[in-house]
């Protein structure tokens, strides 16, 4: 290339001796006969004589065909992908001429448009070598646009085909059309293998298609293509690969076919007849119109450079295109060197290869970027097929799964959003932002998930160490919705894990906590108290947030997607609000707690009025479900071992003090408000959980259960036997002196039942605040336990991170 | 065929295969193209040199030359006393620079010559009026011829005198595209 280009820059003039040239130039010395020169002389004077003007409107005119041609070309290739098109879906069966109608037309322009821009330069009067260089561009030019108006007519097609509606069974036909007309040039003997393995590229159901693709078996056709088809036509076109693949192989077949007839015809057959008849003829054939066909070296290169654009343009879709075309180089090749030697003539221009070889080179390179322009877009836009081709599964695959990730995202950070408040975890990690952000209360799901995302995203929002310690949940958490969701189910599903646990008594309280965290696990266990008790869905949830908390760092990655998602619309929210720094005001951190007393509710009484730990919790300020997510959260540990100790006490009324006041010292830093929030609602919630816990309450956790029912509620609910009722009631006026978010612990409407569920998860929430609840008494003084709750609040955080 | 020939000595044949741009055989069939256009006056034996010159008429009729413009400016100037005898040497000389094989230089030098009318070693304005009309055939009108020439002049004049010199022809024709491909005479 650089030795070209330095021949040619040696040669390059700036200046312009047209008309030295015309001069000296014109006649070419090589004339032998009469006519030419006459011819020749002719032509001299009509350079030498038109008159500028005549001469640009010829020009012009010239170039006006010559684009008119161009687009004529690209819209008839454009209006027979068409009209292709339509026939398959009108017509069952397709005849040979409309099968390849497309690639037909395509070779058809290929051969006849050079000719007619040949014939149009000698309008232009240029200078032999510039109208051969306008010749060449202008063929390149048409060369490119068919092929470019033929990817993109077969693209678009395909994507209509496949936002089409499946067609029925007549349709199917017109696929086995596809492969009969692959069939068919395999049947002329051109290129038997080759198509054959380029269609197996295409597909798995190919292959079969391509084993019983004899040689005209057309029922076997029939039968595999009615299947090809079927596949064809279902929605996205499974196979739109293979049909664009069946294309561009079906135009390099026929191209190659109709070079050989070109070949043949235009100069062998032309030949003969100009050699034998020419004598019983009334001119001279030989010298006159059809004369020996003359090898024009640079319309054969360009050939050559369309010939590897359409490759350009198939080998993605075809893999075996590239291979055939090298069989088909070869052959035309020899077909055309034996051509050349018998019926040419040398062209009368000599042609100055070597300086026009950079040119080629250069249009080479620019043809191959052209065409991959297409290919790289078909890639980038259209899906691939999904039943076939290397790429179906696995980008569909990871498609899926990160499309799938993103709706968890999505649905982890909307329940996030709406609050479901764990009390666990949002007491734990963010008391004082789970106290305000209590007031949704809507998400009544009982969402393990949820819960478990309140919880995760409560420990993550709670601090920055947190989140790192949370890691596992945080990032789907973070964003509330579906991420957190994944990372909330791992845990609540391990923590669902041992469900089962569930219905052991206290003394299994680790067990409880795990079944509780187990809720995911659960999304069968908790589904069936969800049954129960719809809203309630959280009880196995919060309680399995709660055990998720400590489960957490043993179950971070244990990660059920599916309870996740069922659950995760109401739980989320709560947990959300509950575990919201303070900003959030109406983030769910009341839905932690909710959750968590939901989940606790379950533990204990699998069933108990989900429904209404979920009023009560809707209710209840955020802050009481922070604390109690807090209690909760810190009390897992302690309560495990406490449990027992409860256990065999079910009365609510001795037996909650004590481990509360075993918990007191760690409690100590625990804001007090958030222990009156947090009992009010555990209040309700045990006596909510407690009443439909009467119905069932096999298990022993029903002991523990009921103590902590009396404690909700002095005014009503069930007996509150131990010690937290009464405990509560007493702090009962220090709850409502508490925030405001206390009140809406009160105001709930379901008292009874509330009592139940506060009774129930106050129960838990009993046994976590065993420390807490004496200390909370003893320490009326607000301020102190505000801050020191928000420190504390951390601190449980940190704790609770610790654990984890 | 052997490659016993009588017509010419091996050193003969080396000569004119060193002088020119034809092989052995390339040169024993120009010998018969000479020899066919004047059977009688051409002897078949080149051994001793004969001085054998052929007039121009005979030569501008072979079938090469016969339908160009320039044919008799073409034996011409190949011709040693240029009138158009030409000898065999001249013959085989002429063919020579205008066959494929000449370098552009060496057929510059000669097209400048056979443009030259006047033989004054500047193709001045009549020269080129010549030279456009014998292209032309005299179809262009006096206007037209003119208006060529003079551009023609103002574009290739370098220094100016209104005329060409060899080195404005040469510059001017070095830059042609197809002087190489229209210079040309098969043989």
């Amino acid at each position: 290339m650089a030795k070209n280009s330095r021949l040619s820059l040696a040669s390059a003039s700036d200046e312009n001796y047209t008309f030295c040239w015309r001069v000296f130039c014109a006649w070419d010395y090589l004339i032998g006969n009469p006519e030419a020169a006459e011819s020749k002389g002719a032509a001299c004077v009509a350079q030498s004589t038109t008159s500028g003007a005549v001469l640009i409107s010829l020009r012009i005119l010239a170039n006006i065909l010559v684009l008119l041609s161009l687009a004529g070309s690209i819209y008839i290739i454009y209006f027979v992908v068409d009209r292709s098109q339509r026939l398959e879906q009108e017509k069952p069966e397709l005849t040979l001429w409309e099968k390849n109608e497309v690639s037909v037309v395509v070779s058809l322009i290929t051969m006849i448009a050079p000719s007619a821009f040949e014939l149009v330069s000698q309008l232009e009067m240029y200078h032999p070598r510039t109208s051969l260089r306008f010749q060449l561009a202008r063929v390149l030019v048409l060369y490119l646009g068919n092929l470019y108006s033929l990817i993109i007519a077969l693209l678009d097609k395909v994507n209509s085909m496949s936002s089409a509606i499946p067609v029925s069974s007549g349709n199917w036909s017109d696929s086995t059309t596809f492969l009969a007309t692959i069939a068919l040039p395999e049947e002329d003997g051109l290129s038997t293998v080759a198509p054959d393995a380029a269609e197996r590229q295409n597909g798995t159901f190919l292959l079969g298609q391509e084993a019983n693709r004899t040689r005209g078996a057309t029922p076997v056709f029939l039968n595999q293509t009615a299947l090809y088809g079927y596949n064809m036509r279902t929605p996205q076109d499974p196979c739109w690969e293979t049909y664009v693949g069946q294309e561009m192989l079906k135009l390099s077949i026929i191209d190659m076919i109709f070079t050989v007839l070109s070949i043949l015809l235009i100069d062998f057959i032309r030949g003969l007849l100009v050699r034998y008849l020419s004598d019983c003829w009334c001119w001279d054939l030989e010298s006159k119109f059809p004369e020996y066909g003359e090898f024009k070296i640079a319309e054969n290169v360009l050939h050559l450079i369309y010939n590897q654009g359409m490759i350009w343009m198939g080998a993605f879709f075809s893999p075996c295109l590239p291979a055939f075309n090298v069989l088909k180089l070869i052959g035309l090749m020899y077909l055309r060197s034996w051509a050349v030697l018998t019926c040419n003539v040398p062209h009368q221009q000599v042609f100055r290869a070597s300086r026009s070889n950079n040119f080629y080179l250069a249009m080479l390179l620019f043809m191959l970027f052209l065409c991959m322009l297409p290919t790289i877009f078909a890639i980038v836009k259209y899906r691939p097929s999904q039943h076939c081709g290397p790429f179906s599964m696995l980008i569909y695959y990871l498609q899926a799964i990160a499309r799938s990730l993103k709706v968890t995202n999505n649905q982890l950070r909307m329940q996030l959003q709406t609050g479901r408040y764990c009390g666990v975890t949002a007491a734990l990690l963010c008391p004082p932002t789970a106290r305000l952000q209590d007031t949704e209360g809507g998400d009544k799901k009982p969402d393990p998930e949820g819960h478990v995302t309140g919880v995760e995203s409560c420990v993550r929002s709670g601090s920055p160490r947190r989140n790192s310690s949370v890691s596992g949940f945080e990032s789907p958490e973070r964003q509330g919705g579906g991420g957190a969701g994944g990372g909330v189910r791992t845990i609540t599903q391990s923590a669902a894990r041992p469900g089962p646990n569930r219905a052991q008594p206290g003394p299994t309280g680790p067990n409880r906590a795990f079944g509780a965290s187990r809720s995911p696990s659960t999304p069968s266990v908790t589904q069936e108290h969800r049954e129960e008790h719809t809203p309630n869905r959280h009880p196995g949830h919060p309680g399995g947030a709660s055990g998720s908390c400590r489960s957490k760092s043993h179950h971070r990655v244990a990660y059920s997607p599916s309870c996740r998602h069922a659950d995760s619309v109401h739980s989320d929210p709560l947990f959300r609000k509950s575990f919201r720094p303070a900003p959030r005001e109406a983030s769910g951190l009341a839905a932690a707690p909710c959750r968590f007393h939901t989940t606790r509710y379950v533990i204990l009484n699998e069933r108990d009025a989900p429904k209404q730990l979920l009023r009560s919790n809707a209710r209840t300020p955020r802050r009481y479900h922070a604390d109690e997510l807090v209690d909760i959260v810190e009390l897992c540990p302690r309560s495990v071992r406490r449990f027992p100790s409860p256990g065999p006490a079910p009365g609510p009324g001795p037996a909650p003090p004590p481990p509360r006041q075993r918990y007191q010292p760690h409690l100590d830093e625990e804001e007090e408000e958030e222990e009156e929030d947090e009992e009010e609602r555990r209040r309700r919630r045990w006596r909510d959980a407690f009443a439909s816990a009467q119905s069932h309450r096999p298990r022993s956790l029903s002991d523990l259960h009921q103590p902590p029912r009396p404690l909700h509620r002095a005014d009503s609910g069930p007996p509150n036997p131990r010690g937290p009722p009464h405990w509560s009631r007493d702090e009962g006026p220090r709850h409502q002196a508490a925030p405001s978010l206390t009140e809406s612990d009160s105001d709930s409407v379901a008292s009874s039942s509330d009592q139940q569920h506060s009774s129930t998860d106050q129960y838990i929430q009993v046994i976590h605040y065993k420390d807490k609840g004496p200390r909370a008494r003893g320490k009326p003084a607000k301020p102190e336990p505000k801050a020191g709750a928000r420190l504390n609040v951390s601190e449980p955080n940190e704790l609770f991170c610790s654990n984890v | 065929m052997g490659n016993k020939q009588t017509i010419f000595t091996d050193e003969q044949l080396d000569a004119y295969q060193d002088c020119t741009f034809f092989t052995r055989k390339e040169i024993l069939r120009i010998h018969g193209r000479y020899h066919e256009l004047a059977p009688h006056l051409v002897p078949m034996d080149y051994t001793n040199e004969p001085d054998v010159t052929l007039p121009l008429a005979l030569i501008v009729n072979m079938p090469e030359l016969k339908e160009n413009p320039f044919k008799n400016r073409i034996v011409e100037s190949f011709s040693e006393d240029g009138l158009g005898n030409q000898s065999f040497n001249d013959f085989v000389d002429m063919f020579s620079v205008l066959s494929e094989m000449a370098p552009r230089e060496l057929k510059a030098i000669y097209a400048f010559k056979i443009y030259d009318f006047n033989t004054d070693n500047y193709i001045c304005k009549e020269d080129l009026e010549k030279t456009l009309n014998k292209l032309t055939k005299e179809e262009l009108s006096a206007e037209e011829v003119n208006l060529v020439c003079e551009k023609s002049i103002v574009e290739a004049d370098l220094d100016g005198d209104n005329k060409l010199s060899f080195a404005d022809f040469e510059n001017m024709i070095a830059r042609a595209p197809d002087f190489l491909s229209t210079f040309h005479i098969r043989i």
